[in-house]
């Protein structure tokens, strides 16, 4: 049960993820080119997702997930499915050569996920370290 | 028992009568689905609004939520251990007991933790309570759900309206006081979480 639970958790958030970004105009979380197919994809993850789960067994049965455990679980499941999202985007953008690097200029703590607008996380972490080897010199 | 018990007789007469509506509870009721979709509404406001100050207003409604959460959990488990008794399946009254444990057995399960208050309720309505300070139409949908949890776990028969409405108080009080009085005092605190965040690209 815990782990369809994490898997539950992990594939809603990465629709969620997918659609948000739509939304927020987060280019560099996008798996996908057009902002239809990205709503597609993440409508599909969250229905796919509780479907398998609510219909595939009887899940009102004495708990073997507490309370704890599954705020825990629920925790790493979002973590992992951002940051799945975030190296998979990254590479699927630079593959396919989707969007050029133009990361904003500022400082990462103020800008935060601002920069996605404009480029991916792993582009945004190397310029990053780019900047700050161009400052030390 | 509890006052209003007997409203548990009434609900729980419904069970069995209609098969889509019995089908319908058992979603609703389950342990993972109105608590995951409360949560996936919480991610998806942190994360869905393309303007930054407003992006940045959510995130801390969204934290005060989380935080609204936690302390309302904490308060149902102190008074759990203060205030206590049985679920409406395993009290002296025949006629309650038998239909709260038909009930409990068609749609949910027989939970053995402490009925009063909710915890579900609490927690529900305190994320509902810390959205809805930041966010009215997803605050909206949030007390909807919370609602619907709520009166599942009712008419599952394993909870008197009293655990309810008292677990639902909780969580409300809970989630205002977090967002007008508590987060605001601790200050820089939330914004030196979300300044790490911006810095790990999650904020």
């Amino acid at each position: 049960m815990a782990q369809d639970y994490f898997l539950l958790v992990f594939l809603s958030a990465v629709g969620v993820i997918q659609i948000a970004a739509v939304h927020a105009r987060l280019e560099g979380l996008w798996f996908f080119r057009h902002a239809k197919v990205q709503y597609a994809f993440g409508i599909l993850a969250i229905l796919g997702a509780f479907g398998w789960f609510f219909t595939g067994s009887n899940r009102n049965l004495q708990p073997n997930v507490e309370g704890a455990q599954q705020l825990g679980l629920f925790l790493a499941a979002i973590v992992t499915a951002y940051v799945a999202t975030a190296i998979l985007s990254s590479i699927i953008q630079a593959r396919v050569g989707t969007k050029p690097e133009h990361p904003a200029e500022g400082k990462q703590e103020d800008l935060g996920m601002e920069t996605l607008k404009t480029t991916t996380v792993l582009g945004g972490i190397l310029s990053s370290l780019r900047r700050e080897r161009k400052d030390r010199v | 028992m509890p006052p209003l018990s007997g409203w548990t007789v009434w609900i729980t007469g419904f069970v069995g009568k209609v098969p889509a509506l019995d089908q319908l509870m058992r979603l609703l009721v389950s342990d993972f689905f109105v608590p995951v979709v409360i949560c996936l509404i919480m991610l998806g406001l942190w994360l869905g609004h393309p303007d930054r100050a407003r992006r940045e207003y959510y995130q801390r409604a969204v934290m005060n939520a989380a935080v609204g959460i936690g302390i309302s959990a904490l308060v149902v488990r102190i008074l759990n251990v203060h205030l206590f008794w049985s679920r409406p399946f395993l009290v002296d009254d025949v006629v309650v007991r038998e239909s709260a444990t038909q009930a409990a057995q068609t749609i949910f399960y027989l939970p053995h933790d402490p009925t009063f208050p909710s915890n579900a309720a609490a927690v529900s309505f305190a994320a509902a309570t810390g959205i809805w300070l930041g966010n009215r139409a997803a605050g909206a949908v949030l007390f909807f759900l919370a609602f619907l949890w709520t009166f599942a776990r009712f008419y599952a028969g394993i909870h008197f309206f009293v655990d309810l409405a008292g677990g639902a108080m909780i969580g409300v009080v809970t989630g205002l006081l977090m967002a007008k009085v508590f987060m605001p005092r601790t200050e820089p605190l939330p914004t030196l979480v979300l300044k790490l965040g911006r810095m790990l690209y999650i904020a």
